[in-house]
């Protein structure tokens, strides 16, 4: 038996899952594998939707399902967080106290946005990137706003999404010209980066649509702290400015269950290699989306990307094939840039962002999306995914397997080779 | 007590925009002044990222220096909200 155990059911769990459980199909009915999902929630956000709650007013139930509708019927969903990940041991243990073993491990638990982090923020700011009902907050406090500064600042990075502040700042403006009040609005963008978007080429579309749209931008403000009372947010560098509403984007972390279990580097993410996605060090475990420490957008279509290339390398290694892939880096951040339009920030490890004009057509693709993402989790999508994306996975023909991991995926699977 | 002014050597080579400044600021946080960050990097890009952020903070570029594969930014930090 081998046993496939995912930690975290958020876009990359759900659908890594989905994936080994169609590709393992016969397996799992012979007795031969088993694909479990250890998650905490029973409701499975579609996190893209805050930005709707938050400045369009939409109900966060829409954009809430149940993961057990989401799962295919192979997949054991074990709700009950994970506490501790034992490498040593191939075990994780839940909250519950049960323990489960694995013979091959996923991780996918996540990042966490942390207001905590920073002093006086928790209290100062309200933000869309902690869930719906936060979400909701900035809409309710939208309703009564009638003039003044709001300021959306960057308070950590990395962190989830990295167009949504952006996007934040013009679904603002956007809200303001509707209410007839944007002329009494001051709205002020505040980056660490040096450019209102850090990549270059997209902050060559980004700063002159903040121009027209009289956001005003400071760079290179690393948030230090916020008073609340006084209504003012301090940067690092010494910068200070007045809101009447502030919208903060909020530093983010590893997981607990990572931090918990000591396999994460200073801020609890998953060392992992950028291709393959295998955990640094260990053999049989994969890290995909949000957990890892690679230097690429948090986002869920990396995540899902990664999922492909990391169901696939488990078969893979179940089989006893060097046939493995690598994930090229690619990232596709959908981007509204009000009046129904759109940019997709779009690169690989190897072939940065390149010019664009923002499009309708983009703007219709990003909100078609929110309505096929149930179903793109359970695997069903993925011609269309493959001819919209492109080459996202190469196969690594000149990197064969270390010795020592074919050896012991040999001895793990015994006299039951899975074919 | 008088502090031990540091001395951090952060290598982001192979990390393009914005990995580079990110790194920076991040052993900017957990500085203190006097304590002197060398980023060394390929990203091209961090040279200038990182003399702007510089010019406009107060804190000191001490020297840019062209290694033979990246490039070795060294930043003195002398202004940091306290």
């Amino acid at each position: 038996m081998q046993r496939v155990v995912i930690v975290g059911s958020g876009d990359g769990g759900t659908f890594t899952a989905n994936l080994l459980a169609s590709e393992l199909r016969d397996e799992i009915h012979g007795g031969l594998a088993s694909v479990q999902l250890v998650g905490e929630h029973l409701h499975h956000p579609f996190q893209p939707g805050n930005l709707d709650i938050a400045f369009k007013g939409a109900s966060p139930d829409k954009y809430v399902k149940e993961e057990t509708e989401l799962l295919r019927k192979d997949v054991e969903f074990i709700q009950d967080p994970a506490v501790k990940i034992d490498f040593k041991a191939k075990s994780v243990s839940t909250k519950s106290g049960r323990t489960l073993t694995y013979d091959f491990l996923v991780i996918a638990t996540g990042a966490v946005p942390d207001p905590s982090k920073v002093p006086g923020l928790a209290q100062g700011a309200l933000n869309f990137h902690t869930g719906g009902k936060d979400s909701q907050r900035i809409w309710e406090s939208l309703q009564t706003f009638d003039g003044g500064t709001v300021i959306v600042a960057i308070a950590g990075t990395p962190h989830k999404c990295p167009p949504s502040p952006n996007e934040a700042a013009f679904m603002l403006d956007e809200f303001f010209q509707k209410r007839g009040i944007r002329d009494k609005v001051k709205i002020k963008f505040l980056t660490p980066y040096p450019r209102p978007y850090p990549a270059e080429k997209i902050s060559k579309v980004v700063e002159p649509m903040f121009q027209e749209k009289g956001i005003e931008v400071s760079t290179f403000f690393n948030v230090d702290s916020v008073d609340p009372a006084e209504r003012k947010i301090y940067s690092l560098e010494g910068e200070a400015f007045h809101y009447d509403l502030l919208i903060a984007i909020p530093p983010h972390h590893g997981a607990d269950v990572i931090i918990d279990s000591g396999i994460g580097d200073q801020e609890g993410y998953v060392p992992t290699d950028k291709g393959m996605m295998k955990v640094q060090g260990q053999v049989g475990v994969y890290a995909i989306g949000d957990a890892t420490n690679i230097p690429v957008s948090k986002s869920g279509v990396v995540a899902h990307l990664q999922s492909v290339v990391v169901a696939h390398n488990i078969v893979a290694e179940m089989q006893q094939s060097s046939d493995m892939l690598e994930y090229n880096g690619r990232i596709n951040c959908p981007m509204e840039v009000g009046a129904r339009k759109a940019i997709f920030v779009s690169a690989t490890y190897s072939s940065p962002p390149v010019d664009q004009t923002p499009s309708t057509i983009k703007y219709f693709m990003k909100r078609s999306f929110a309505m096929i993402y149930w179903r793109a989790l359970n695997g069903s999508l993925e011609r269309m995914f493959d001819l919209f994306f492109g080459q996202t996975r190469f196969p690594v023909k000149d990197k064969p397997e270390p010795q020592k991991q074919v050896v012991e995926v040999k001895a793990a699977l015994g006299e039951k080779k899975v074919a | 007590m008088a502090t031990v002014e540091q001395h951090k050597v952060i290598d982001s080579r192979g990390s393009f925009c914005p990995g580079p400044i990110t790194d920076l600021f991040k052993a900017y946080r957990s500085s203190q002044l006097g304590d002197i960050i060398e980023l060394l990097a390929t990203d091209p890009a961090a040279k200038a990222d990182v003399t702007a952020w510089a010019q406009k903070s107060g804190n000191e570029l001490v020297d840019i220096i062209d290694e033979q594969d990246y490039t070795r930014i060294v930043v003195k930090i002398t202004k940091k909200r306290s």
